[in-house]
């Protein structure tokens, strides 16, 4: 019976493909009278004959009436041919006013890039250090020290020395501490005070990289891609080291062909090549061009760049970090020697967050760039709300012209939703427009942002997330600028509108005008934030600094150079060249001094742990002065240019001086509470001497830093630091020329490289000069937006006076009559605007110049010229559009009735 | 053309200008009426067969029969299920009066035009 039954159904394919294409509300029919057709054939003509005929039956069906879906049933909220209706208006409304829809896309598609280049900056730097994979179980380490000086806190993990063999706080970690999976030690190798790019040799190859040393566990939790070697014991040993694919690039044929290679290391160690990892992505904080492991670190067989060591910890799968920092803490306490009135706690916080957050306040880590990424998204909120401003403004103006649309639309039935989703649909066809022309222009302003801050930012256009934020922000903007005129026209009274007598209430012309002067306001505040910055930056790039950074180049002591004599032999030929005046010797680069002791931050800078490494005639017991202790030549003071305000300058003449003699800055007296200090004994650690004179406060550091105490010594047989040369105004080029072939005499096994210090100076100013570029393009946007609406009004009061303005010029009103009868009210509202940004704009300002220890002051020209700016820019606009209507034949506006 | 002046539910108010039918449709249409209110897809296609011996193919009537609905001839309803439909419903088809009143119409044409022929031509009376 089944197998009969089956037998005599028509082909299921045929069926199928039947009710694939037939349209719903046919196939019922077609199908029966298939089916029924079938039957019949069947039995008159057998199986075979009535499956043909049923195949070719349903092919037969393929044809239009079949095919065509019923039109979609009518919406009642929403009909379809409405809309289209409203399309071709909307299409024809935007036509007609070319000028009030240009400005309408102009403004939007600014408003819409310029959030796009925000969102997409944002986004970038909220990448960083967020794509290792064990990323939400990373936690770094961070100290905070309580003292009678206040609360510091850095990222540090504290050492202590026990017979010449150093102990790293922590290192046991994972033994004590069952949560700790593993600990990470960090220290780069390039950073302040004493870091610089290292030299690496093999064969006669040789090349400086930056690079930072890390244990066994550092690829374990970081996921940068090892390439070549194997990645768990890369750092196991102490001749171990890990390179990048550049590195290996400079000194190999390739990866595979480095491992197991031996590289030497400032041609006084040699390292075996166990790894070759993938060059860093932009988005990690960590650089590094090589990794040396860690124990050849704590022998001592490296240089230490800084006193800090970073410490991140990989705790286990939902481990409670309180219970964690605790036992940090209580193992710590163990561990560190007991310090008079000092407490020094241990914190955690999560690794992915050091870089927007690695400021600290009171101990804690808080701010950082995330106030940028703040104020940035900010602005791009405040730019896209100007534009929609503008876009509102704009549509509430004109609605005059359009009250009698909508007038003959309710009287013909329209409800009120409808005249409300038509103006939302012009808003949105209008914002969807601006975000075509905005991706256009995405693409090609794409390369000059990066330029600007320093990222490689590319659009990634086949994001599906990145569209759905892109519609969304677009629907947002459409709806925002559309809500006004929507539900303003919207609610017209027909009756009223028809007779012709529509007039604004105060509060739409009230509306109006707050609207533009909240625009400007904005455009006034970044107007004023732009200039302070720019001038603070400035301020900081010409400030005196108390010595001549100009023609001052600078290179790390190394190789040869190290030992005394060639040092000396060296400095002897170096002032032969020509264009050099003077050379010597520092112990650190003199713009960016870091190294500061004896200030409570929980580093021991003597073996004692109560003692203090400066000392001074009439010091007291727990007297505590954060002092920057720094060696130099016998000619550092004539070389930088430094004013001595008491005393005498170090000298060869006198023979203790190498000795004996020690120079302080003012500010050293001062803290150290001395009262005629020449002639007082001083020490810096064990070496004990006299004050010989006193410098005047210079800035060894950039401007953020307050100036701090300075004590000097002379060391010319100082192994390290860096050699300083001042040459001749202009003739810099020629001296470097021959310098570099005297130092390859010297110096054979390292590459000659320099520095300028005025251009080193100026780049500890990098986030600053960002700020300013930044500040400047917005502040740009803003005001030609706001500028935009501002001629979008002023065209409409001009159109909508066309007869006033006819008779006031029969009457005999002269041009500049007109002029200023047209500009009365923009004047008023950036006289307005100012009043309310100034105030605003003055208190943000303060805030960010706190931030500066030294710093401009908030003069009044600063707010006078932004408020000048922008009026006079507003000006120029609708100047434009004034002068062509009061220069109009009256007799054309007059004739029209 | 005027199609567009006719509403798609047979209302034929609206016309201004005699739409001209097919000769196919034409058969369709009096097959239907022949039928009297209980044509649909199968039946009209098997009584065109029988009664004029053309071959048509369902697609063909349906077709027709969906054009002759749109200016207003015929009208249609579904019917009831058919257990040899597998239980799937007729649409039932019925002329119109506007229909009724083109046949007439046509008949009418045609009567006088054979009416004008030289008697030669004419079949006999018989």
């Amino acid at each position: 019976m089944k197998i009969s039954f089956t037998k005599t159904t028509p082909p299921r394919w045929a069926t199928r493909l039947l009710r694939w294409y037939c349209a719903p509300h046919r196939i019922e029919e077609v199908e029966g009278d298939l089916r029924e057709e079938f039957e019949y054939q069947l039995q008159q003509a057998g199986l075979r004959k009535a499956q043909l005929d049923y195949i070719r039956s349903v092919f037969g069906f393929i044809r239009p009436f079949a095919l065509k879906r019923k039109s979609t049933k009518h919406n009642p909220l929403l009909p379809m041919n409405l809309f289209k209706h409203y399309f071709t208006v909307a299409i024809r409304q935007v036509w007609r006013h070319k000028a009030f829809s240009a400005i309408n896309v102009i403004g939007l598609t600014l408003g819409i890039t310029c959030c796009m280049m925000i969102y997409l900056w944002v986004t970038d730097e909220y990448s960083v250090d967020n794509f290792h994979t064990k990323s939400d179980r990373l936690y770094n380490i961070y100290m905070t020290t309580v003292s009678k000086t206040g609360v510091q806190g850095m990222y540090n993990i504290p050492r202590t020395y026990d017979e010449n063999k150093l102990y790293v706080l922590f290192e046991d970690a994972k033994d004590i501490i069952p949560e700790v999976e593993g600990i990470a030690f960090y220290h780069a190798g390039y950073a302040m005070p004493w870091g610089k790019p290292e030299t690496f040799k093999v064969g006669d190859k040789v090349h400086k990289l930056e690079g930072s040393r890390a244990n066994q566990d550092f690829f374990d939790m970081f996921s940068f891609p090892v390439i070549a070697g194997d990645p768990a014991t890369a750092l196991k040993d102490i001749s171990s080291i890990a390179i990048s694919r550049k590195m290996s690039d400079l000194f190999f044929e390739n990866p595979q062909t480095a491992i197991g290679q031996s590289i030497r290391y400032e041609n006084k160690l040699d390292f075996q090549i166990t790894a070759v990892f993938e060059d860093l992505t932009p988005h990690t904080s960590l650089k590094f061009d090589f990794l040396a492991n860690w124990a050849a670190h704590v022998a001592f067989k490296m240089d230490w760049a800084s006193n800090t060591v970073n410490g991140t910890l990989l705790l286990a799968p939902g481990a409670d970090i309180a219970t964690v920092t605790e036992k940090l803490n209580r193992h710590a306490s163990s561990k560190l020697p007991k310090l008079d009135g000092v407490t020094t706690t241990f914190g955690l916080q999560p690794y992915r967050d050091q870089y927007l957050q690695a400021n600290f306040t009171n101990g804690k880590p808080s701010g950082g760039r995330i106030e940028y990424v703040r104020i940035f998204s900010g602005v791009a909120v405040f730019i896209l709300v100007i534009a929609c401003v503008n876009f509102m403004n704009l549509a509430t103006a004109r609605s005059i012209k359009r009250a009698k649309e909508v007038g003959v639309r309710k009287v013909v039935g329209s409800t009120r939703w409808y005249l409300i989703a038509q103006f939302f649909g012009e808003a949105l066809l209008l914002s969807f427009f601006g975000l075509i022309l905005s991706l256009i222009l995405l693409q090609l302003l794409l390369p000059l942002f990066n330029n600007y801050t320093g990222k490689q930012i590319v659009a990634p256009l086949g994001d599906l997330t990145l569209w759905t934020k892109l519609i969304g922000l677009t629907l947002i903007t459409g709806i925002v600028a559309g809500s006004y005129p929507a539900l303003f026209l919207s609610s017209l009274k027909p009756v009223k509108v028809l007779k012709g007598v529509v007039s604004f209430t105060p509060s739409a012309i009230w509306m109006r005008k707050g609207m533009a002067i909240f625009q400007f306001g904005l455009s006034i505040l970044l107007l004023v934030a732009t200039m302070v910055m720019s001038e603070q930056t400035r301020f900081m790039q010409h400030v005196n600094l108390g010595y001549n950074k100009e023609n001052l180049v600078y290179f790390s002591m190394e190789g040869e150079l190290v030992t005394y004599d060639k040092y000396l032999a060296f400095k002897e030929a170096a002032l032969k060249r020509p264009g050099v005046l003077m050379v010597d010797r520092s112990s650190e680069a003199p713009h960016s001094m870091g190294f500061l002791v004896d200030e409570d931050d929980g580093i021991a800078e003597t073996n004692k742990a109560d003692d203090s490494a400066i000392k001074w005639e009439g010091k007291q017991k727990g007297d505590k002065v954060g002092f920057k202790p720094t060696s130099v030549g016998f000619d550092f003071v004539g070389l930088m240019n430094l004013e001595i305000i008491e005393g005498r300058n170090f000298s060869r003449d006198h023979a203790t001086d190498s000795a004996d003699a020690f120079l302080v800055n003012e500010q050293a007296v001062k803290e150290m509470g001395m009262k005629d200090p020449i002639g007082k004994w001083v020490s810096a650690w064990q070496k004990r001497g006299h004050i010989i004179g006193v410098l005047k406060n210079y800035n060894t550091n950039s401007l953020h830093e307050r100036i701090r105490p300075l004590i000097v010594d002379v060391k010319e047989y100082e192994n390290f630091g860096v050699i300083m040369i001042r040459t001749e105004p202009g003739k810099t080029k020629q001296a470097l020329a021959s310098l570099e072939k005297l130092y390859k005499e010297f110096n054979p096994n390292y590459p000659f490289v320099f520095r300028f210090v005025n251009e080193d100076y100026n780049k500890m100013y990098k986030s600053e000069q960002m700020m300013t570029k930044l500040s400047n393009t917005f502040a740009a946007l803003a005001i030609t937006i706001s500028c935009l609406g501002l001629l979008g009004l002023i065209m409409f009061s001009a159109e909508q006076r066309t007869r006033e303005i006819g008779i006031r010029k029969a009457l005999g009103a002269t041009v500049s009559n007109i002029v200023r009868l047209l500009s009365k009210d923009s004047i008023t509202i950036i006289l307005v605007s100012f009043c309310i940004a100034a105030p605003v704009a003055a208190y943000l300002m303060g805030e960010w110049l706190n931030g500066f220890a030294y710093k401009i002051g908030l003069s009044w020209w600063i707010f006078a010229s932004a408020g000048l700016a922008a009026l006079s820019v507003a000006l120029l606009t609708i100047s434009f559009q004034a002068i062509q209507s009061a220069r109009a034949n009256p007799v054309d506006s007059l004739r029209s009735e | 053309v005027a199609s567009h002046l006719i509403s798609k539910n047979g209302n034929n108010s609206f016309l201004m200008k005699r739409v001209s039918l097919g000769e196919f449709e034409e058969v369709v249409l009096l097959i239907v009426a022949m039928l009297d209110g209980s044509a649909y897809g199968v039946n009209i296609t098997h009584e065109i067969i029988q009664q004029t011996n053309r071959s048509v193919r369902l697609n063909q009537v349906h077709a027709s029969l969906h054009r002759l609905e749109e200016k207003g001839m015929i009208v249609s309803k579904m019917g009831d299920p058919k257990p040899e439909r597998g239980g799937r419903r007729k649409r039932i088809f019925t002329i119109t009066a506007y229909g009724q009143q083109t046949l007439y119409d046509i008949q009418a044409v045609r009567t006088n035009l054979w009416n004008l022929l030289p008697s030669s031509m004419k079949p006999s009376a018989t």
